[in-house]
């Protein structure tokens, strides 16, 4: 009995988060469609419910009676697997991302975060770069010749960013002399990030687009050039669920902007809840996803390779040197 | 690019992306700015203009009997062949139509019998909303012209208050009293 107290907290926040994740995709969907109609001077989903707001469970009752068709000349098993490779890696990221100090319920302390880990930060990263995996055996196995230009995009990309992504977050790192989330955000409890380490915050931001393959860099989903690139084979519950990790991607990135360079939960005006605090910075960043997709067009490819290693890299690596400048 | 104002921005600008900024700018305001959208069917209708060309309708005289003589000059005229008219003698030994149809699912609404006709007859009205499932009901008659909508009235041009009719004929009834507005106003031009 002692032993089932001991881990009903961290079953109580698992079940949490994995519900909260499956079902935020819902909103978010109205969110963007909502946007995108308000730029072009339209009003976007309507009919459904109150100024369409049940438009994403029709969406989803939809996708989920559609046939699930899957190519005769497919790699059957590895497409069938592909959706959930893609999925489970934003999942796992959520593990080591706070959403704010430990608090008391009923007498015990519980921390808001599932694993507060040492090297939390490198653990995000790493996992975040698994995540390619799934758009990789997506494009192979749907055997298309877009479902594979998408995934070749996907990986030329991957190279290309998440090494300035990587060097971007040392000079965080840096001024927190640590990896561990929760530390990270308390040393931006005078002054946040984004004031010391502007370049690094640049850096993040636009590597973040392209990571959770967002226009300007939505290029292995192209709708324009590659149909809808490694997912264009796929169908009903299978789509969805590439659906549902670009959105918990977007979430993820969101996350890591507001804690690495925002402060997290720091700096909430009175009488406004930390977490709150914390999750309207969060939303803020997802509004400005959405706001950059229905204003830019997309970058050509070897213009997304160009920026990634002649930009974002050095900008990166001079970053990493001034802040080493200043910390002597 | 020749119509479009190249603005200099210079290396600081370069530098800090204001034509990133411009862009964003732009998309901002027109995020919070009114839609535009016709709420059709079930609160607003588009009246067309005065020269819109929609359902025929027949004009009566005063004595109520139809200005058309039954000279066929429309029949001959229509370039899809849509136009039936038998013409009779009627008690006062006037040529009339006995037989007007027109069949709607053929016509493209080009208006040449509007321009062909010497009685001032045949005309093209506002009425859009005809869509059907059934071709043999788009074979209008002479009763059906009588009494179809005629011009639209001053209120020609603008979006005005309606509801759907919910007797299923899948029109839109304008409200009697509503005061259209005009939709182009709404428009957001930017230089």
């Amino acid at each position: 009995m002692e032993y089932l107290y001991a881990i009903l907290p961290m079953l109580v926040k698992i079940a949490v988060i994995v519900v909260v994740l499956l079902l935020l995709p819902l909103p978010l969907t109205w969110l963007e469609r909502k946007i995108a109609g308000h730029i072009q001077q339209r009003p976007g989903p309507m009919r459904v419910g109150w100024h369409g707001l049940l438009q994403p469970i029709a969406d989803g009752i939809k996708l989920l009676t559609k046939e699930d068709h899957i190519p005769t000349e497919a790699d059957r098993w590895l497409f069938k697997i592909a959706p959930v490779v893609a999925l489970v890696p934003p999942f796992v990221v959520f593990v080591a991302i706070p959403l704010g100090e430990p608090i008391e319920v009923f007498g015990t302390v519980v921390t808001l975060s599932l694993s507060n880990m040492n090297v939390g930060l490198l653990f995000i990263l790493a996992i975040s770069g698994i995540g390619i995996f799934g758009i990789i055996l997506a494009g192979w196995a749907s055997n298309s010749k877009y479902a594979v230009l998408g995934s070749l995009r996907a990986i030329a990309q991957m190279i290309s960013y998440e090494i300035p992504m990587g060097f971007s977050v040392i000079g965080v790192v840096m001024l927190a002399n640590s990896m561990n989330m929760m530390e990270i955000v308390s040393a931006q409890k005078e002054l946040w990030n984004v004031v010391y380490q502007p370049i690094g915050f640049f850096v993040f931001f636009v590597a973040g687009l392209a990571e959770a393959q967002r226009i300007p860099f939505d290029l292995p989903e192209a709708e324009g050039d590659l149909g809808a690139g490694y997912h264009t084979e796929y169908s009903g519950i299978r789509f969805s669920l590439f659906m549902l990790s670009e959105y918990i991607v977007v979430v993820i990135m969101a996350f890591l902007n507001v804690l690495l360079f925002f402060g997290g939960w720091h700096g909430a005006p009175p009488l406004v809840p930390e977490i709150v605090w914390l999750l309207l910075k969060v939303g803020f960043f997802i509004w400005v996803f959405m706001w950059f997709r229905f204003t830019f067009p997309r970058y050509r490819f070897d213009q997304l390779m160009a920026i990634g290693w002649k930009v974002l890299l050095p900008l990166a690596i001079i970053n990493i040197l001034v802040s080493g400048l200043f910390m002597l | 690019m020749a119509r479009t104002a190249q603005q200099k921005q210079g290396w600081i600008g370069w530098l800090f992306f204001s034509d990133l900024w411009a862009g964003l700018r732009l998309t901002l305001g027109y995020m919070f700015s009114r839609t535009i959208t016709h709420k059709y069917p079930d609160h607003e209708k588009w009246l067309p203009y005065n020269r819109h060309r929609g359902h025929h309708f027949i004009k009566t005289n005063d004595q109520g009997e139809v200005n058309c003589v039954g000279c066929e000059l429309c029949a001959k005229i229509c370039p899809c062949d849509c136009i039936i008219v038998i013409p009779y003698e009627d008690e006062k030994g006037q040529r009339r139509p006995k037989v007007f149809d027109i069949d709607l699912s053929r016509c493209l609404f080009c208006g040449l019998c509007e321009d062909a006709c010497p009685a001032d007859a045949i005309k093209l009205g506002q009425e859009y909303e005809i869509a059907s499932t059934n071709t043999a009901a788009l074979v209008v008659h002479l009763e059906d012209l009588i009494a179809a909508p005629r011009k639209a009235d001053k209120q020609a041009g603008t979006v005005i208050q309606a509801s759907l009719d919910k007797d299923g004929s899948a029109k839109t009834i304008p409200k009697a009293d509503a005061k259209g507005y005009d939709w182009w106003q709404l428009l957001r031009r930017d230089k």
